[in-house]
C-alpha cells in the first residue's frame, strides 16, 4: 500500500560544478553575439542572463534526475522555439496514485513558485523544494563570488 | 571501629530511609540489619581508609534524603579517585529509596540474604576486587552486571525504574565503554540492588567464588538484555518477540510520545518487498484510506522538518501554515537574489568579456600539461580530450573566488565554435563543435577545455568532436 520509504536525498554537487556550468552558459551567450543585437537593452541582457544563470543551475544540480530541472530546462527550451528530449534511464512509471487527490489548496503557492511544482504530490513537492533551495543558494554563492571577482577587478 | 561504623550507619540507614519502603522488602532489610551486626569479617581491617572515609561520607552523604543528588555526587567522585572513593558511596547508599520490589523468588530471596551478609566494607572490598581484576575493561560494568542480576524482568514499577536504570547502564555500558558514562547509570543501579545488600558480593574470601558464579549469571542476563537493548537500538524497530518487558521499559522510558511503538511498527520495513507495513493506531480507523492518508501526511510532515532545517531561522516556528510561509518567502527571496546579482552582472561587465577562456584554459592547461604557467598555452598541443579531473573544477572556481585579478592572456573569442541550438545543444545530448581553420592552438586548447568539462559533466551526453 505505501511505497518503500527511502531517505530523503538532497545531495547538491559542489559550488564548482555550479560555477562551471554557469560560466559556461555566460560565455556561450557571448559567442552568440547575443549583447550586440540592436535592442540590446540592460534589460534583455538581465533576462539573458538570468535565463542562463537559471538553465545552468538546473543542469549541475541534477540535469535530468530532478523534476524541477527538468521543468525548468523545458520551460527554457520551449521559449527558444527547441523541442527538449529527455532520455530517461530508468523507466519512472507515473501512475495516478489515489493519494494524488491533495488538497488543491495545499502548497499552492509554493507549487506556483517551483517549477514544475503543479504536477507533483505535496510530498514530492517538499522534496523537490528542497533540493531546489539548496541549488538556488548555491547558485547565488557561486554568481556574488563572480560579481565580486569582476567588480574587484 | 569498622562494626560501630557500620551500625551507625545502618542505623541511620533504616531511620532516615529505610522505613518508607514497605513493599516486598520486608526480607531483605530484617536480614540486612541482622547480619550486619553479625559481619566482623577480615576484609574490613584492608579498607581502612574506605571505612573512614565512609563514616565521613556516611554522615554527610546519609543525611540527605535525596538520594539521587548525594548518588551523583558519589559517583560522579568515583571516576577521578579511583578504587577507594567507590566503594564507601556505593556501600553508604544502603537502603535506597526506590528500593525495588524484589520478587519473591526464594532463590532471589537466598541470594539476598546471602549478600546482606557482608557490610559495605566487604561490599566495597568485593567491588574493589572486582575493579582491580578488570581494570582496563570498565570496572564499572561489573558492579553494573552483578546488580543488574537481582532485576529480573518482570516486576512492579520501581523494579521497572531499576530495571530501566539497569538497562540504561548496560546500554550505556555495552555503547560505551567508558567510565564516565557508566558512573550514573550504575548508580541508579547501584541504588536498588543495594537494598538487597549489594548487587554483587558476597563476603569477601568466601563471596568471590558465589560471586563470580553470580556474576556470570548476570552478565549472561544483562549480555541479554543488553543485547536486547542494542537491537532495539540499532534496528530501530522494536520486535514484540524479544524481551517483551525491557522493550516496553524502554518505550517508556524514551520520551517519544505514545504512538511510539505503532511508528517503529510502521518503521519495521520490510525493504526486501519495498513495503512498509503500517499498522493502525490504537483508537484509530482502520480504513485503509485513513491508513494511506496518515502515512501521507506523516511523510509530509518528515520532509516539513526537513525543510525546517535547511530555511534558517525557521526552528522556533512550528504548523505547517507558517511554516509553508516561511518555506515561500525564502524561496522567493532566494530566486531576488539571483535576479539581482544578474543585474549586477550584466551592468559589471556590460561586453561580458569576461577572460572566462583564458581563465578555464589556463586551469585546463595548468592541470593537463602540467607546464609553468609562464606559457600557459603551449603551442603543440594536441587537441586532446581529456576526462577533466575534479581538481579542475576546483581550481576554476578557486581562481575565481580570489577575485580574478590576473587574467593571463586574455584571449577574446578568436574560435569559432557552433554548438547546435545554442546552449540548449547540451539538451539534446549532442554537441556538435566545429572548430574553424586556422584555429589558434591556444584557442582550441580552451574550446578542448570548455568541451571536455561539459564532456565531463554531463555524462550522458553525446558530444562530436570535428576538428
Amino acid at each position: 500500500m505505501a511505497s518503500a520509504d527511502k531517505p530523503i536525498n538532497t545531495d547538491v554537487p559542489e559550488k564548482d560544478v555550479f560555477a562551471l556550468h554557469f560560466l559556461q552558459s555566460l560565455s556561450n551567450l557571448r559567442r552568440q553575439n547575443a549583447f550586440n543585437s540592436p535592442d540590446d537593452t540592460t534589460n534583455n541582457r538581465v533576462k539573458k542572463i538570468k535565463k542562463a544563470a537559471y538553465v545552468s543551475m538546473a543542469r549541475a544540480a541534477g540535469g535530468t534526475n530532478r523534476l524541477w530541472s527538468r521543468a525548468l530546462l523545458r520551460r527554457a527550451a520551449k521559449e527558444n522555439n527547441k523541442v527538449v528530449i529527455f532520455s530517461r534511464r530508468k523507466k519512472r512509471v507515473t501512475w495516478l496514485r489515489r493519494s494524488n487527490r491533495r488538497d488543491p489548496v495545499d502548497a499552492e503557492r509554493l507549487r506556483n513558485l517551483l517549477p514544475g511544482g503543479g504536477a507533483m504530490e505535496t510530498s514530492k513537492l517538499m522534496e523537490e523544494t528542497a533540493h531546489y533551495i539548496k541549488c538556488l543558494s548555491m547558485q547565488v554563492k557561486v554568481m556574488q563570488c563572480l560579481v565580486d571577482g569582476l567588480s574587484a577587478k | 571501629m569498622d562494626v560501630s561504623e557500620k551500625d551507625e550507619l545502618r542505623n541511620g540507614d533504616t531511620t532516615a530511609n529505610y522505613d518508607d519502603e514497605s513493599a516486598n522488602n520486608n526480607n531483605p532489610p530484617p536480614d540486612w540489619r541482622v547480619s550486619g551486626s553479625n559481619q566482623v569479617s577480615a576484609p574490613n581491617d584492608s579498607y581502612p581508609p574506605e571505612n573512614q572515609m565512609m563514616d565521613s561520607f556516611g554522615q554527610t552523604l546519609w543525611g540527605n534524603n535525596n538520594m539521587d543528588r548525594s548518588l551523583e555526587m558519589g559517583w560522579n567522585l568515583l571516576p577521578p579517585k579511583g578504587n577507594g572513593m567507590f566503594l564507601p558511596n556505593a556501600s553508604s547508599f544502603l537502603p535506597p529509596p526506590s528500593m525495588a520490589q524484589f520478587p519473591a523468588d526464594s532463590g532471589f530471596i537466598e541470594r539476598a540474604a546471602r549478600f546482606s551478609l557482608f557490610s559495605g566494607g566487604s561490599f566495597s572490598d568485593m567491588m574493589n576486587h572486582h575493579h582491580q581484576q578488570q581494570q582496563q575493561q570498565q570496572p564499572l560494568g561489573n558492579p553494573t552486571e552483578s546488580i543488574g542480576l537481582f532485576l529480573p524482568s518482570n516486576v512492579g514499577v520501581a523494579h521497572n525504574d531499576a530495571s530501566a536504570a539497569m538497562k540504561e547502564s548496560n546500554v550505556v555500558r555495552s555503547s560505551e565503554q567508558g567510565n564516565k558514562q557508566n558512573v550514573p547509570g550504575s548508580g541508579n543501579v547501584s541504588e536498588d540492588t543495594q537494598s538487597s545488600g549489594g548487587g554483587g558480593g558476597n563476603g569477601q574470601k568466601g563471596g568471590e567464588a558465589s560471586s563470580k558464579g553470580f556474576d556470570s549469571k548476570k552478565r549472561k542476563r544483562n549480555r541479554q538484555s543488553s543485547e536486547a537493548g542494542q537491537s532495539h537500538r540499532s534496528q530501530q524497530s522494536e520486535e514484540e518477540a524479544d524481551n517483551n518487558g525491557d522493550k516496553k521499559r524502554n518505550d517508556e522510558q524514551s520520551p517519544k510520545s505514545q504512538g511510539n511503538k505503532t511508528n517503529s511498527g510502521k518503521q519495521t520495513s520490510d525493504p526486501k518487498d519495498g513495503y512498509i507495513h503500517v499498522r493502525a493506531r490504537r483508537g484509530q480507523a482502520t480504513n485503509s484510506h485513513s491508513l494511506a492518508e496518515r502515512v501521507r501526511r506523516e511523510k509530509i510532515s518528515e520532509r516539513m522538518k526537513f525543510l525546517q532545517d535547511l530555511v534558517p531561522g525557521c526552528n522556533k516556528v512550528t504548523g505547517k501554515a507558517v511554516m509553508l510561509d516561511e518555506i515561500i518567502n525564502y524561496v522567493q527571496s532566494l530566486q531576488r537574489q539571483v535576479e539581482f546579482l544578474s543585474m549586477k552582472l550584466a551592468t559589471v561587465n556590460p561586453q561580458m568579456d569576461f577572460n572566462l577562456e583564458g581563465l578555464l584554459a589556463k586551469d585546463a592547461l595548468q592541470l593537463r600539461a602540467g607546464t609553468s604557467s609562464a606559457t600557459p598555452f603551449p603551442q603543440n598541443m594536441p587537441m586532446v580530450y581529456p576526462p577533466l579531473p575534479h581538481g579542475f573544477m576546483q581550481q576554476t572556481l578557486s581562481s575565481m573566488g580570489r577575485n580574478i585579478s590576473s587574467p593571463l592572456s586574455p584571449i577574446n573569442g578568436g574560435y569559432k565554435r557552433q554548438e547546435a541550438n545554442g546552449w540548449e545543444g547540451d539538451l539534446q545530448n549532442v554537441i556538435q563543435i566545429n572548430y574553424g581553420a586556422g584555429d589558434v592552438p591556444p584557442d582550441s586548447q580552451a574550446a578542448a577545455a570548455a568541451a571536455a568539462a561539459t564532456a565531463a559533466s554531463l555524462p550522458s551526453s553525446n558530444m562530436k568532436v570535428e576538428p
